[in-house]
């Protein structure tokens, strides 16, 4: 950990490729369909002409750089544009609406950079011990950590807790659609070609988010998002503000996200949905989460950032990828000649190291660079008549979801989970619970699955799944999670009463 | 058997030595590669090992592409709607495309695939961390006739290779260890370095990859393989077991005979680089040299003997 | 499922939709069924009865208790209909007339859905031709920088 490859990493050619990086990795994840994995994927041959070191930068800015783009569309236009920015439109799509979003871009950019350098100092300083996590997460583990993400359902249910269980519960059926991930059995196709590959998340994120938007759009002449008399182009001071009065949320979350991305088995989208549940959890009274709320803002985006720091510690120290992104890192790595795992520190140090620096360097520049194309995409967002506005979107989604997986299916899946989200919107079943379940539903399921099975093997069901001390904890937090704002409603309304009194 | 494998391959071999290969003018552009899986398992990372390769020997861009779904279905049901031109191609995977449509319906059967290489095998191992007390494979046994079904394994997917070599071992051992089915090979060596199981079913690439952190106590091969020659093989140990998953590429059925053969001979000059087979046996991988010639003697052979333990372990019917 | 958007609509969309949750719930409990290993039956029907108790509460409460919220709200049906419709042509349209061609149909579709103004021709031009402009652009730049094979 020399500081001659804090240098190597400060090359004109580096930090002209990390700027290049964070920029194309922004416009990247701002496109919803559009994923980091696909972007990296096509890069890799192109960074074979590169040095190791160089390559690894241009691979990690893009990563980094489409975690933050994510945001834009989910405070925008209320579809994430990656999986981990789902829980940023909970507070990010009705702050836009009602014209501050302006404010929301900052909020995201400030707090994407916060998460950002939490995860990647962790990975420079703390890498070897952190990996320990990814180890000490069980099936069992996983299956809680999917539980406590589910319990974020009684908050998202605007009101109708049955019909937000019942929203979840169908996102769960969703997710099992197709062959099954671990046992052999296919499920739930009817006979159909069309259904084998089952529901994919990006596809199905499109679908329930942005094509209600669509619709409810071009019902009506209203604007898409209501506009301040004197559009200030980024709130930057204020948001500026309003991170810092938040910054026991920013450190948490980042924390909860770095944490949470060196499970390999969780991801970006976990990692915000839990960082928002916490959030909510501690949150003041006069808060108000899912109506606007900075601090919903702050909690994802940090969070969702620190997983890519977080990410590659398993990554590297232990040569397991965390999420495709990383594994496209790990094989561009293993191609370049550098082995990872437990000796790599040591072996290839140097490149490693030049990695990590570029990655911090990167993060900051996804502060200016961040904040730039912020301005652009809210403007242009609020600038644009509508009737350019919903057509270019709509294609956007169409072109999108096909890319995925090369599928004209999945895009006619994408428009009729759009519409049905759409219906069943209108009476009270919120998308978002669905969309907690078709994530959750596969961790929850092979959690259990192998919980169970290597429980039975040593004939200690209960113990494997209430006598390992994480499960525990976890555990303990979901209950408090649910049964905390029960309390404090009943004795709030104990108190009202006797002041009525 | 892969004696017989090997044989036809260096008879193999010693064809395509004699045959000048001038085919990369035929090809108009970049080639897209799509891999049916996501990123990271073995399929990608041998594909990526072979992307420098062929952008310097044909002077084409390979374009790696992730198709996941169903457990590679997804991507094999439509290979056959792609454009048979050659500049696309397929990763297919044994067992998956043979046990798969067996089992069910999966929208392609293992004939229709155009199959014209099968590059590389990881052959299968057992694996153990470091520390485990098992420090053979006696010591496994011993304990799983001890303790029936106590030794649990970690594997990916079930139906897989890793599923079908614990099935198989357990009948040629007389024991009865428990088959804990992951997401994939990552997860399955996550949850044996984490202690969750045991033991695990995997491949000679993940000893490749784990280096001292992991100890592979035999591995399926004819002979020890050259990055382990401490590791004794099945065979040696008196358990006649010998296979792990296969890998090769495949064309959409569209395309013809000529394209075919371009594309059987590119991927041969490739497996033939020095340089490239150290750089996939460093990588734990063992090569395999099956030409598109050759391909329906293999296939037929590994769909008789897939099908024969799938039957046995009672996967399919 | 298109009925009026009127008072009784909440109620009656409510029914309809947990109606269809407990309908989807035993159809899961069916398919489960027909599953070889035990492992991929215990998930689906666990949730299946979590769905079909959730719905059938849903149900029972807004038949017992009936209210008048939820609703399609007000909004021109034409304009949502066309935009979905023409969406879902250009997925069949796609593989047939290729790509681009197929994409202006949606394009078009969404245009004229979302066309609240009046048509003047400097609109019209303009519309258009930003359309225009900003389909080649995605096109060119799935096709040929990310290499998907779009048909």
């Amino acid at each position: 950990m020399e500081f001659g490859q804090f240098l190597a990493a400060l090359t004109p050619l580096n930090l002209a490729l990390a700027l290049f990086g964070v920029l194309a990795g922004t416009v990247v994840g701002s496109i919803p369909g559009l994923t980091a994995t696909m972007a990296l994927a096509v890069l890799v041959p192109v960074t074979f002409a590169m040095e190791p070191a160089s390559a690894l930068i241009l691979l990690g800015a893009i990563y980094t750089g489409a975690i933050y783009g994510g945001a834009y569309a989910a405070i925008l236009l209320n579809t994430p544009g990656t999986p981990s920015a789902i829980a940023t439109t909970f507070d990010g799509y009705p702050m836009a609406k009602r014209g501050e979003g302006d404010l929301a871009v900052a909020l995201a950019c400030f707090a994407s950079v916060f998460g950002g350098m939490v995860g990647a100092l962790a990975l420079l300083f703390l890498a070897p011990p952190l990996s320990k996590v990814a180890l000490a997460f069980g099936p069992v583990e996983y299956f809680w950590l999917s539980i406590f993400g589910l319990s974020l359902i009684a908050s998202l249910s605007n009101g109708n807790l049955v019909k937000g269980l019942a929203g979840g519960a169908f996102g769960m059926l969703l997710s099992t659609v197709g062959v099954a991930e671990i046992s052999a059995d296919i499920r739930l196709t009817f006979g159909s070609q069309t259904l084998i590959g089952g529901f994919g998340v990006v596809g199905a994120l499109i679908g329930l988010y942005c094509i209600p938007v669509l619709i409810d759009l071009v019902a009506v002449p209203d604007r898409h998002l209501k506009v301040e008399e004197n559009v200030k182009a980024v709130r930057i001071g204020d948001a500026f503000r309003i991170a810092m009065r938040s910054k026991f949320n920013l450190i948490r979350s980042s924390i909860v996200g770095t944490l949470v991305g060196i499970l390999p088995g969780a991801g970006g989208s976990v990692a915000g949905l839990v960082a928002y549940s916490e959030a909510k959890r501690t949150a003041k009274p006069q808060q108000k989460f899912g109506e606007g709320e900075a601090d919903g803002i702050l909690a994802t985006e940090s969070a969702n950032s620190a997983t890519v720091g977080g990410g590659f510690i398993p990554t590297l120290v232990l040569g397991i990828p965390g999420t495709p992104p990383d594994a496209i890192v790990l094989g561009a790595l293993l191609v370049q000649g550098v082995r990872t795992g437990p000796a790599m520190f040591t072996q290839s140090g140097s490149i490693v190291y030049t990695f990590i620096y570029g990655l911090i360097i990167a993060t900051i520049l996804m502060l200016p660079a961040g904040l730039l194309i912020g301005r652009y995409a809210y403007k242009s967002i609020v600038t644009i008549p509508k009737a350019v506005l919903v057509p270019t979107v709509g294609f956007m989604t169409i072109i999108g979801t096909f890319s995925i997986r090369n599928s004209v299916s999945d895009v006619i899946i994408m428009l009729c989970l759009g519409v049905f989200g759409w219906v069943v919107a209108k009476f009270g079943f919120a998308a978002s619970p669905i969309v907690l379940g078709l994530i959750l539903g596969p961790i929850a399921e092979q959690g259990f699955v192998q919980g169970w099975t290597i429980g039975a093997a040593t004939k200690n069901l209960f113990g494997m799944f209430f006598g390992r001390p994480i499960s525990q904890g976890i555990l303990a937090f979901t209950l408090i999670t649910l049964i905390l704002p029960l309390f404090l409603a009943r004795r709030k309304k104990k108190a009202n009463m006797e002041q009525a009194s | 058997m892969i004696g017989r494998i090997l044989g036809s391959a260096a008879v193999a071999i010693a064809m395509l030595s004699t045959v000048s290969v001038t085919t990369a003018s035929e090809l108009s552009g970049p080639v897209s590669y799509v891999i049916p899986f996501g990123p990271g398992g073995e399929s990608d990372i041998s594909a990526r090992f072979q992307q420098p390769f062929f952008k310097e020997k044909f002077g084409q861009d390979m374009v790696i592409s992730y198709q996941p779904g169903g457990g590679g279905a997804v991507g094999w049901a439509s290979l056959n709607g792609l454009n048979g031109d050659g500049q696309t191609i397929m990763g297919v995977n044994l067992p998956h495309i043979i046990i798969k449509p067996a089992q069910k319906d999966v929208g392609f059967t293992t004939e229709e695939l155009n199959t014209f290489y099968m590059f590389h095998y990881t052959p299968d191992a057992i694996v153990v961390a470091a520390d485990s007390p098992y420090k053979t494979l006696a010591d496994l046994v011993a304990d799983a006739k001890a303790n029936p079904g106590e030794v649990t394994m970690s594997g990916s997917g079930k139906a897989s290779a890793n599923h079908l070599a614990q099935i198989k071992f357990d009948k040629l051992a007389g024991t009865l260890t428990t088959y804990v089915p992951f997401k994939g090979t990552g997860a399955a060596v996550t949850a044996l370095l984490g202690k969750q199981t045991k033991a695990e079913w995997g491949y000679t690439t993940v000893g490749a990859k784990q280096g001292d952190a992991v100890r592979m106590l035999a591995v399926a091969m004819e002979e020890r393989h050259p990055l382990f020659p401490d590791v004794p093989t099945f065979k040696e140990l008196g358990y006649d077991m010998t296979g792990g998953a296969y890998r090769g590429i495949a064309l959409p059925n569209t395309a013809d005979a000529a394209t075919t053969k371009m594309w059987s001979d590119m991927i041969g000059e490739i497996n033939n680089d020095p340089a490239f087979r150290q750089q996939m046996l460093d990588g734990g991988f063992a090569m395999l040299d099956i030409d598109a010639d050759g391909m329906a003697d293999f296939m037929k052979a590994r769909v008789e003997e897939y099908l024969n333990d799938a039957r046995e372990a009672g996967l399919i019917k | 499922m298109k009925h009026s958007s009127g008072k009784a609509g909440g109620q009656f969309g409510s029914l309809i939709i947990s109606a269809f949750f407990v309908l989807a719930g035993l159809v899961t409990l069916y398919d489960t069924l027909s599953y070889t290993d035990r492992d991929s039956q215990v998930f689906p029907q666990t949730v299946a009865i979590i769905l079909i108790i959730c719905a059938s509460v849903s149900f029972v409460v807004r038949f017992i208790k009936p209210t008048d919220n939820g609703g399609f709200g007000e909004g021109i049906w034409w304009r949502r209909v066309l935009l979905i419709l023409t969406m879902l042509a250009t997925c069949f349209l796609m593989p047939v007339i290729g790509f681009l061609p197929a994409g202006v149909v949606a394009f078009a579709g969404g245009l004229i859905a979302a066309m609240h103004d009046r048509w003047t021709l400097s609109n019209i031009l303009l519309y258009w031709g930003s359309g225009a402009i900003i389909m080649v652009v995605f096109y060119t730049l799935f096709k040929f920088a990310l290499h998907v094979p779009l048909p």
